[in-house]
Protein backbone atom coordinates (compact mmCIF):
# COMPACT_ATOMS: atom_id res chain seq x y z
CA UNK A 1 0.00 0.00 0.00
CA UNK A 2 1.44 3.19 -0.98
CA UNK A 3 0.08 6.49 0.51
CA UNK A 4 0.58 9.97 -0.38
CA UNK A 5 -1.14 12.40 1.74
CA UNK A 6 -0.40 15.37 4.21
CA UNK A 7 -1.43 13.31 7.49
CA UNK A 8 1.38 11.78 9.42
CA UNK A 9 1.27 8.18 9.97
CA UNK A 10 -0.05 8.18 13.37
CA UNK A 11 -3.14 10.48 12.17
CA UNK A 12 -3.66 7.43 9.90
CA UNK A 13 -2.61 4.39 11.90
CA UNK A 14 -2.72 5.90 15.43
CA UNK A 15 -0.29 4.57 17.52
CA UNK A 16 -0.45 1.42 19.87
CA UNK A 17 -1.28 1.71 23.12
CA UNK A 18 0.38 -1.29 24.59
CA UNK A 19 3.60 -0.66 22.91
CA UNK A 20 5.10 1.02 26.03
CA UNK A 21 2.51 -0.83 28.47
CA UNK A 22 5.84 -2.04 29.97
CA UNK A 23 7.47 0.96 30.67
CA UNK A 24 7.33 2.11 34.26
CA UNK A 25 9.45 4.43 36.63
CA UNK A 26 11.25 2.88 39.22
CA UNK A 27 13.53 3.87 42.05
CA UNK A 28 16.98 2.14 42.29
CA UNK A 29 19.19 2.86 45.26
CA UNK A 30 16.92 6.38 45.92
CA UNK A 31 17.20 7.22 41.78
CA UNK A 32 14.31 7.77 39.60
CA UNK A 33 14.89 5.32 36.95
CA UNK A 34 13.07 4.86 33.85
CA UNK A 35 12.39 1.29 33.09
CA UNK A 36 11.41 -1.40 30.60
CA UNK A 37 10.49 -4.70 31.31
CA UNK A 38 12.28 -7.19 29.28
CA UNK A 39 9.77 -11.03 28.50
CA UNK A 40 12.75 -12.71 31.22
CA UNK A 41 11.06 -10.37 33.86
CA UNK A 42 14.51 -8.32 33.96
CA UNK A 43 14.42 -4.75 33.42
CA UNK A 44 16.55 -2.20 30.94
CA UNK A 45 17.24 1.08 32.02
CA UNK A 46 15.52 3.39 29.05
CA UNK A 47 16.68 6.92 30.92
CA UNK A 48 17.84 8.00 34.32
CA UNK A 49 16.32 11.00 36.28
CA UNK A 50 18.99 12.23 38.08
CA UNK A 51 20.18 16.34 39.09
CA UNK A 52 23.61 14.63 39.76
CA UNK A 53 25.86 14.48 36.58
CA UNK A 54 27.95 11.84 38.31
CA UNK A 55 25.31 9.68 38.13
CA UNK A 56 25.09 9.66 34.85
CA UNK A 57 28.96 8.18 34.37
CA UNK A 58 27.55 5.58 36.56
CA UNK A 59 27.74 2.31 34.51
CA UNK A 60 24.92 1.12 37.14
CA UNK A 61 22.64 3.76 35.75
CA UNK A 62 23.71 3.25 32.03
CA UNK A 63 20.84 3.11 29.29
CA UNK A 64 20.86 -0.29 28.36
CA UNK A 65 22.03 -1.90 31.64
CA UNK A 66 19.69 -4.78 32.75
CA UNK A 67 19.01 -5.22 36.21
CA UNK A 68 17.26 -8.60 37.43
CA UNK A 69 13.73 -8.32 38.33
CA UNK A 70 12.08 -8.31 41.99
CA UNK B 1 40.72 -26.68 38.31
CA UNK B 2 38.05 -27.46 35.44
CA UNK B 3 35.72 -25.57 38.21
CA UNK B 4 37.71 -22.48 38.25
CA UNK B 5 38.21 -22.61 34.05
CA UNK B 6 34.37 -22.53 33.66
CA UNK B 7 34.04 -19.45 36.56
CA UNK B 8 36.75 -17.58 34.70
CA UNK B 9 34.70 -18.85 31.67
CA UNK B 10 31.60 -17.46 32.95
CA UNK B 11 33.14 -14.17 33.80
CA UNK B 12 34.34 -12.91 31.04
CA UNK B 13 31.47 -13.79 29.53
CA UNK B 14 29.29 -11.55 31.85
CA UNK B 15 31.95 -8.93 31.27
CA UNK B 16 31.62 -9.13 27.14
CA UNK B 17 27.93 -8.70 27.82
CA UNK B 18 28.34 -5.62 29.79
CA UNK B 19 30.77 -4.29 27.53
CA UNK B 20 28.41 -5.43 24.39
CA UNK B 21 25.72 -3.55 26.13
CA UNK B 22 27.45 -0.86 26.69
CA UNK B 23 28.78 0.05 23.01
CA UNK B 24 25.24 -0.83 21.54
CA UNK B 25 23.87 1.85 23.97
CA UNK B 26 26.47 4.58 24.59
CA UNK B 27 28.24 3.86 21.61
CA UNK B 28 31.89 3.53 23.71
CA UNK B 29 33.32 1.13 25.58
CA UNK B 30 34.44 3.05 28.81
CA UNK B 31 32.60 6.22 30.42
CA UNK B 32 34.94 8.22 32.36
CA UNK B 33 34.70 8.37 36.12
CA UNK B 34 34.83 11.68 38.07
CA UNK B 35 34.56 12.89 41.62
CA UNK B 36 31.28 14.47 43.32
CA UNK B 37 30.10 17.13 41.85
CA UNK B 38 28.89 20.56 43.25
CA UNK B 39 27.01 21.74 40.13
CA UNK B 40 23.78 19.94 39.43
CA UNK B 41 22.19 19.23 36.48
CA UNK B 42 18.30 19.70 36.04
CA UNK B 43 17.68 18.86 31.82
CA UNK B 44 13.99 19.91 31.19
CA UNK B 45 13.61 17.85 27.89
CA UNK B 46 10.61 17.42 25.06
CA UNK B 47 6.94 18.10 26.69
CA UNK B 48 6.20 19.51 29.96
CA UNK B 49 3.61 17.48 31.19
CA UNK B 50 1.38 18.68 33.98
CA UNK B 51 -2.08 17.76 34.94
CA UNK B 52 -2.31 15.88 32.01
CA UNK B 53 -0.70 12.38 31.23
CA UNK B 54 0.21 12.40 27.68
CA UNK B 55 0.33 9.24 25.17
CA UNK B 56 3.59 7.45 25.70
CA UNK B 57 4.91 8.46 22.48
CA UNK B 58 5.66 11.90 23.90
CA UNK B 59 8.64 12.62 25.31
CA UNK B 60 8.00 14.79 28.25
CA UNK B 61 9.54 16.30 31.41
CA UNK B 62 6.86 15.65 34.67
CA UNK B 63 7.12 18.42 36.97
CA UNK B 64 6.40 15.90 39.84
CA UNK B 65 9.83 14.29 39.17
CA UNK B 66 12.02 18.08 39.24
CA UNK B 67 9.78 19.89 41.91
CA UNK B 68 11.21 17.45 44.58
CA UNK B 69 14.64 17.75 43.06
CA UNK B 70 15.08 21.55 43.36
CA UNK B 71 13.78 20.92 46.56
CA UNK B 72 16.72 18.58 47.58
CA UNK B 73 18.96 20.42 45.53
CA UNK B 74 18.35 23.75 47.54
CA UNK B 75 18.55 21.34 50.83
CA UNK B 76 21.46 19.74 50.05
CA UNK B 77 24.71 21.47 51.34
CA UNK B 78 27.34 19.91 48.64
CA UNK B 79 25.24 21.37 45.76
CA UNK B 80 26.39 24.76 44.87
CA UNK B 81 25.00 25.85 41.83
CA UNK B 82 22.29 24.39 39.29
CA UNK B 83 22.52 24.56 36.06
CA UNK B 84 18.69 24.31 33.89
CA UNK B 85 19.35 22.49 30.19
CA UNK B 86 16.37 23.27 28.00
CA UNK B 87 15.36 21.68 25.17
CA UNK B 88 11.65 22.11 24.93
CA UNK B 89 8.55 22.10 22.83
CA UNK B 90 6.51 23.91 25.72
CA UNK B 91 3.70 22.56 27.65
CA UNK B 92 1.39 22.56 30.39
CA UNK B 93 1.38 26.79 31.43
CA UNK B 94 0.68 25.61 35.22
CA UNK B 95 3.08 23.27 35.62
CA UNK B 96 5.98 25.15 33.90
CA UNK B 97 5.04 28.45 35.80
CA UNK B 98 5.60 26.00 38.90
CA UNK B 99 9.31 24.63 37.54
CA UNK B 100 10.05 28.46 36.73
CA UNK B 101 8.99 29.85 40.26
CA UNK B 102 10.55 26.98 42.09
CA UNK B 103 14.22 27.82 40.36
CA UNK B 104 13.73 31.81 40.92
CA UNK B 105 13.29 30.94 43.90
CA UNK B 106 15.96 28.82 44.55
CA UNK B 107 18.27 30.71 47.33
CA UNK B 108 21.42 28.64 45.44
CA UNK B 109 23.10 30.27 41.91
CA UNK B 110 21.07 28.96 38.77
CA UNK B 111 22.43 29.11 35.11
CA UNK B 112 20.40 27.93 32.03
CA UNK B 113 20.99 27.07 28.78
CA UNK B 114 19.02 26.89 26.23
CA UNK B 115 19.80 24.27 23.20
CA UNK B 116 17.72 23.37 19.97
CA UNK B 117 15.16 25.19 21.35
CA UNK B 118 13.26 26.72 24.27
CA UNK B 119 9.60 27.35 23.08
CA UNK B 120 6.61 28.83 24.50
CA UNK B 121 6.29 28.08 28.29
CA UNK B 122 9.66 27.04 27.76
CA UNK B 123 10.76 31.09 27.95
CA UNK B 124 9.95 31.89 31.63
CA UNK B 125 11.82 28.54 32.34
CA UNK B 126 14.68 29.93 30.64
CA UNK B 127 14.42 33.50 32.25
CA UNK B 128 13.99 32.00 35.76
CA UNK B 129 17.38 31.77 36.33
CA UNK B 130 20.10 34.64 37.30
CA UNK B 131 21.76 34.47 34.36
CA UNK B 132 20.61 32.61 31.17
CA UNK B 133 22.22 31.37 28.08
CA UNK B 134 21.27 30.70 24.81
CA UNK B 135 23.57 28.78 22.44
CA UNK B 136 23.53 30.61 18.79
CA UNK B 137 21.68 27.93 16.68
CA UNK B 138 18.88 27.61 19.72
CA UNK B 139 15.13 29.65 18.78
CA UNK B 140 12.27 30.34 21.24
CA UNK B 141 9.51 30.62 20.30
CA UNK B 142 7.18 33.27 21.55
CA UNK B 143 3.13 33.14 20.75
CA UNK B 144 0.21 33.53 22.36
CA UNK B 145 -1.08 30.58 24.81
CA UNK B 146 -3.92 27.89 23.80
CA UNK B 147 -6.69 25.86 25.31
CA UNK B 148 -7.41 22.30 24.28
CA UNK B 149 -10.40 20.28 25.51
CA UNK B 150 -13.80 21.84 26.16
CA UNK B 151 -14.17 25.53 25.66
CA UNK B 152 -17.24 27.30 27.06
CA UNK B 153 -18.18 29.97 24.93
CA UNK B 154 -18.44 32.86 27.42
CA UNK B 155 -16.89 35.90 27.29
CA UNK B 156 -15.49 34.55 30.66
CA UNK B 157 -13.46 32.03 28.76
CA UNK B 158 -11.62 34.41 26.93
CA UNK B 159 -11.15 36.57 30.60
CA UNK B 160 -9.39 33.16 32.04
CA UNK B 161 -7.63 32.63 28.81
CA UNK B 162 -5.91 36.67 28.96
CA UNK B 163 -5.39 36.44 32.56
CA UNK B 164 -3.29 32.86 32.20
CA UNK B 165 -1.30 34.99 29.60
CA UNK B 166 -0.80 38.11 31.68
CA UNK B 167 0.82 35.61 34.76
CA UNK B 168 3.45 34.21 31.75
CA UNK B 169 4.35 37.58 30.65
CA UNK B 170 4.52 39.09 34.07
CA UNK B 171 6.86 36.38 35.25
CA UNK B 172 9.31 37.03 32.23
CA UNK B 173 9.09 40.62 32.64
CA UNK B 174 10.60 40.66 36.10
CA UNK B 175 12.86 37.86 35.43
CA UNK B 176 14.52 39.26 32.17
CA UNK B 177 15.38 42.77 30.47
CA UNK B 178 13.00 42.62 28.05
CA UNK B 179 10.55 45.44 28.10
CA UNK B 180 6.92 44.48 28.18
CA UNK B 181 5.67 46.19 24.78
CA UNK B 182 8.63 44.52 22.92
CA UNK B 183 7.51 41.59 24.38
CA UNK B 184 3.94 41.72 23.73
CA UNK B 185 4.88 43.19 19.91
CA UNK B 186 6.56 39.12 19.84
CA UNK B 187 3.77 37.55 20.88
CA UNK B 188 1.28 38.67 18.61
CA UNK B 189 3.43 39.85 15.11
CA UNK B 190 1.84 38.18 12.30
CA UNK B 191 3.70 36.84 9.57
CA UNK B 192 6.70 35.15 11.10
CA UNK B 193 5.35 31.92 11.88
CA UNK B 194 2.76 29.96 9.47
CA UNK B 195 -0.80 29.21 10.11
CA UNK B 196 -0.06 31.26 13.79
CA UNK B 197 0.65 34.33 15.92
CA UNK B 198 3.98 35.44 17.28
CA UNK B 199 7.73 35.22 16.31
CA UNK B 200 10.43 32.69 16.59
CA UNK B 201 13.55 33.92 18.30
CA UNK B 202 16.67 32.61 17.50
CA UNK B 203 19.86 32.49 19.29
CA UNK B 204 21.77 36.45 19.07
CA UNK B 205 17.94 38.28 19.06
CA UNK B 206 16.72 36.67 22.06
CA UNK B 207 20.07 38.50 23.81
CA UNK B 208 19.14 41.81 21.43
CA UNK B 209 15.74 41.67 23.06
CA UNK B 210 16.75 41.41 26.39
CA UNK B 211 14.98 38.26 26.82
CA UNK B 212 18.02 36.67 27.20
CA UNK B 213 21.20 37.35 29.18
CA UNK B 214 24.33 36.53 26.75
CA UNK B 215 25.13 33.64 23.90
CA UNK B 216 27.02 31.00 24.82
CA UNK B 217 27.10 26.99 25.44
CA UNK B 218 28.53 24.77 28.62
CA UNK B 219 32.02 26.56 28.72
CA UNK B 220 30.49 30.19 29.49
CA UNK B 221 27.51 28.90 31.79
CA UNK B 222 30.05 26.83 33.52
CA UNK B 223 32.91 29.79 34.19
CA UNK B 224 29.40 32.11 34.60
CA UNK B 225 27.96 29.40 37.44
CA UNK B 226 31.33 29.24 39.29
CA UNK B 227 31.41 33.04 39.56
CA UNK B 228 28.25 33.48 41.17
CA UNK B 229 28.87 30.29 43.89
CA UNK B 230 32.52 32.40 44.30
CA UNK B 231 30.44 35.80 45.09
CA UNK B 232 27.83 33.73 46.95
CA UNK B 233 30.54 32.51 48.87
CA UNK B 234 32.32 35.99 49.82
CA UNK B 235 29.31 37.44 50.39
CA UNK B 236 28.54 34.66 52.98
CA UNK B 237 31.73 34.86 54.55
CA UNK B 238 31.48 39.22 54.85
CA UNK B 239 27.74 38.08 56.60
CA UNK B 240 29.79 36.06 59.13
Amino acid sequence: MILYTPLTEYEIFGVDQNAFANRQFININGRTVHVERNNDGSFSILQLISTDPQDFLDETYAPGTIISGH
Amino acid sequence: MGKDTSKQDNQDQNNQSSLVQKIQQLGQSTVPQAPDSNIHVLPIIGQIEGHVQLPPQNKTTKYEHLIPQIVAIEQNPKIEGLIVLLNTVGGDVEAGLALSEMIASLSKPTVSIVLGGGHSIGVPIAVSTDYSFIVPTATMTIHPIRLTGLVIGVPQTFEYLDKMQERVINFVKQHSDIEEEKFKDLMFAKGNLTRDIGTNVVGADAVKYGLIDDVGGVMEAMSKLNDLIEKEKQSGEMLQ
